[in-house]
C-alpha cells in the first residue's frame, strides 16, 4: 500500500464516495466490548502495518468533527494549542526538570 | 335490474332527472374519510415519538441532500447504503467545554462520577502535576498565563462578530451557487417556452402565407375588374363619338340642303314673278281690309 492510494478493501460501487475517516476493512469487535478472555486473540489480530492508516483515520475523524463543519468555533484551535503544549513539554521535559523551584516534594 | 327500477320510477311519474339523481345518490355512499376518525391524542403521540426518534440520533444536523443522483456509482446495485451511508458535512462542530475539552469525555464519566467528576479529575491532576513539579511553573509558565488571558479575552470579545461575518460570507457564496442553479433551470424553462412560442409562430407563418396569397388574388381580381371597367368606358366613348359624328353629319347635311334649297328657290324667283306676287298680295290685303 502506497501513499495517496485507496485502501485495498475500498470498492466505490459498494461503499460510495471515499470517506478517509472510515475503516473499510472487515469490522472487528470494538475494544470497549472485548471480553477479557478474548483479549489475547484480539491483540493478536492487530497488525503493525495498519498504524499509519489508523493515524490518518483518527486525524480525519477529528477534522470532520471539529475543523470542517460549516460553523466551527475556536475549539479546534484551542485543542491544537493544548496538544502542541503537551507534546513540546514532554519533548523538553528533560530540560524542564532542572528548572524546578524546589528540590524535595511530598 | 337497474332498468326495471328506472321504468318503475318512470311509471310513477317522476321526472327523468330526479330518477338519475336518486340512483346516483344510492351508489355514492362511500366510507367516511379515515383522518377524521383519529383522536387528537393519537396524533400527539405520533408527533412526540417522531421528535424523540430525531433527538436520539446523532446530534449532527443534516445538510440538505439533493435527491437526484447523477453518478453511476451511486446507483450500482451493490451499493451498501445501510452500513456506508453517504458522508454529510455537519453544520455545527462537536461540543466542547472550557473551550477545548470534548463533551464526550464528560458524558463518559457521568455515570460513574456524576456532573463534577471530570472537573475534580482535572483539578486533582493539575494539583498532582504542580505539586510534584512534574509541571514546572517556571518563567515561561507566567508568560503562558498572560498569553492565555489575552487569547481568552480576544476570543470572547471578537469571536461572535468574526463568526457572524464569516458565516454571512459563506451563506452568500452558497446562495450564489443555488441562485446559479435555479437561474439555469429558469433560463432553460424560459427557453423551452420561447421555443414553443416559436413553433406556434412558425405554424402561424403558414396561415400568414395563405392570407398573403389570398390578398394577391384579391388584388389581381380588383385589377382585372378595373381594367374591364376601363375597357367598357373606352368602348362607350368611341361609340358615343361615332354617334356624335353621325348626328353632326346629318345636321350639317340637313342645314346645307335647306340652305341650298332656299337659295335656289330665292334665286329662281324672277323679278316679274316677284312683282306679280307682290301685286297679288296687295290685292288680297285690299280685299281683306274692308272685311276686318
Amino acid at each position: 500500500m502506497g501513499f495517496g492510494e485507496y485502501p485495498p478493501e475500498y470498492n466505490a460501487k459498494i461503499h460510495g464516495p471515499y470517506d478517509p475517516a472510515r475503516y473499510y476493512g472487515k469490522a472487528d469487535i470494538p475494544f470497549g466490548q472485548v471480553k477479557l478472555g478474548e483479549l489475547g486473540s484480539w491483540v493478536g489480530r492487530r497488525n503493525m502495518s495498519g498504524i499509519p492508516g489508523a493515524v490518518s483515520r483518527a486525524f480525519w475523524r477529528w477534522n470532520h468533527k471539529y475543523m470542517l463543519p460549516k460553523k466551527t468555533g475556536f475549539a479546534p484551535f484551542a485543542q491544537l494549542m493544548v496538544g502542541c503544549m503537551i507534546v513540546f513539554y514532554s519533548i523538553n521535559y528533560g530540560k524542564m526538570v532542572h528548572h524546578r523551584n524546589h528540590k524535595y516534594h511530598w | 335490474m337497474k332498468k326495471s327500477m328506472k321504468n318503475e320510477l318512470k311509471i310513477e311519474g317522476e321526472s327523468y332527472k330526479t330518477q338519475q339523481t336518486a340512483i346516483h345518490k344510492r351508489k355514492k355512499r362511500r366510507p367516511s374519510r379515515v383522518h377524521s376518525v383519529q383522536s387528537p391524542a393519537i396524533l400527539l403521540i405520533g408527533m412526540l415519538s417522531r421528535l424523540a426518534a430525531r433527538t436520539v440520533q446523532e446530534v449532527r444536523p443534516l445538510v440538505l441532500v439533493r435527491p437526484t443522483s447523477t453518478s453511476a456509482v451511486q446507483r450500482a446495485e451493490q451499493r451498501d447504503e445501510a452500513n456506508f451511508p453517504r458522508p454529510v458535512r455537519p453544520v455545527e462542530p462537536g461540543k466542547v467545554r472550557l473551550g477545548f475539552v470534548p463533551e464526550e469525555w464528560f458524558q463518559f464519566l457521568y455515570p460513574k462520577t456524576g456532573v463534577t467528576g471530570p472537573y475534580v479529575l482535572g483539578l486533582g491532576l493539575t494539583t498532582f502535576l504542580c505539586s510534584k513539579e512534574i509541571y514546572v511553573m517556571e518563567h515561561e509558565y507566567y508568560t503562558g498565563i498572560s498569553i492565555l488571558l489575552m487569547v481568552v479575552y480576544a476570543v470572547k470579545k471578537f469571536g461572535p462578530v468574526i463568526g457572524q461575518t464569516l458565516d454571512k460570507k459563506i451563506e452568500d457564496i452558497e446562495q450564489s451557487w443555488r441562485d446559479y442553479r435555479e437561474g439555469s433551470i429558469i433560463q432553460v424553462k424560459e427557453s423551452m417556452e420561447k421555443e414553443k412560442e416559436a413553433q406556434l409562430s412558425a405554424k402561424g407563418q403558414d396561415m400568414l402565407f395563405d392570407a398573403k396569397r389570398e390578398n394577391v388574388a384579391l388584388q389581381l381580381e380588383a385589377a382585372y375588374r378595373e381594367r374591364l371597367a376601363r375597357v367598357h368606358s373606352e368602348v362607350k366613348k368611341r361609340l358615343d363619338y361615332q354617334l356624335e359624328v353621325a348626328n353632326v353629319k346629318t345636321r350639317l347635311q340637313q342645314k346645307h340642303m335647306v340652305d341650298w334649297i332656299v337659295k335656289n328657290v330665292k334665286g329662281s324667283i324672277t323679278p316679274a314673278q316677284e312683282a306679280a306676287t307682290l301685286k297679288q298680295c296687295m290685292a288680297d290685303l285690299k280685299a281683306l281690309a274692308p272685311k276686318a
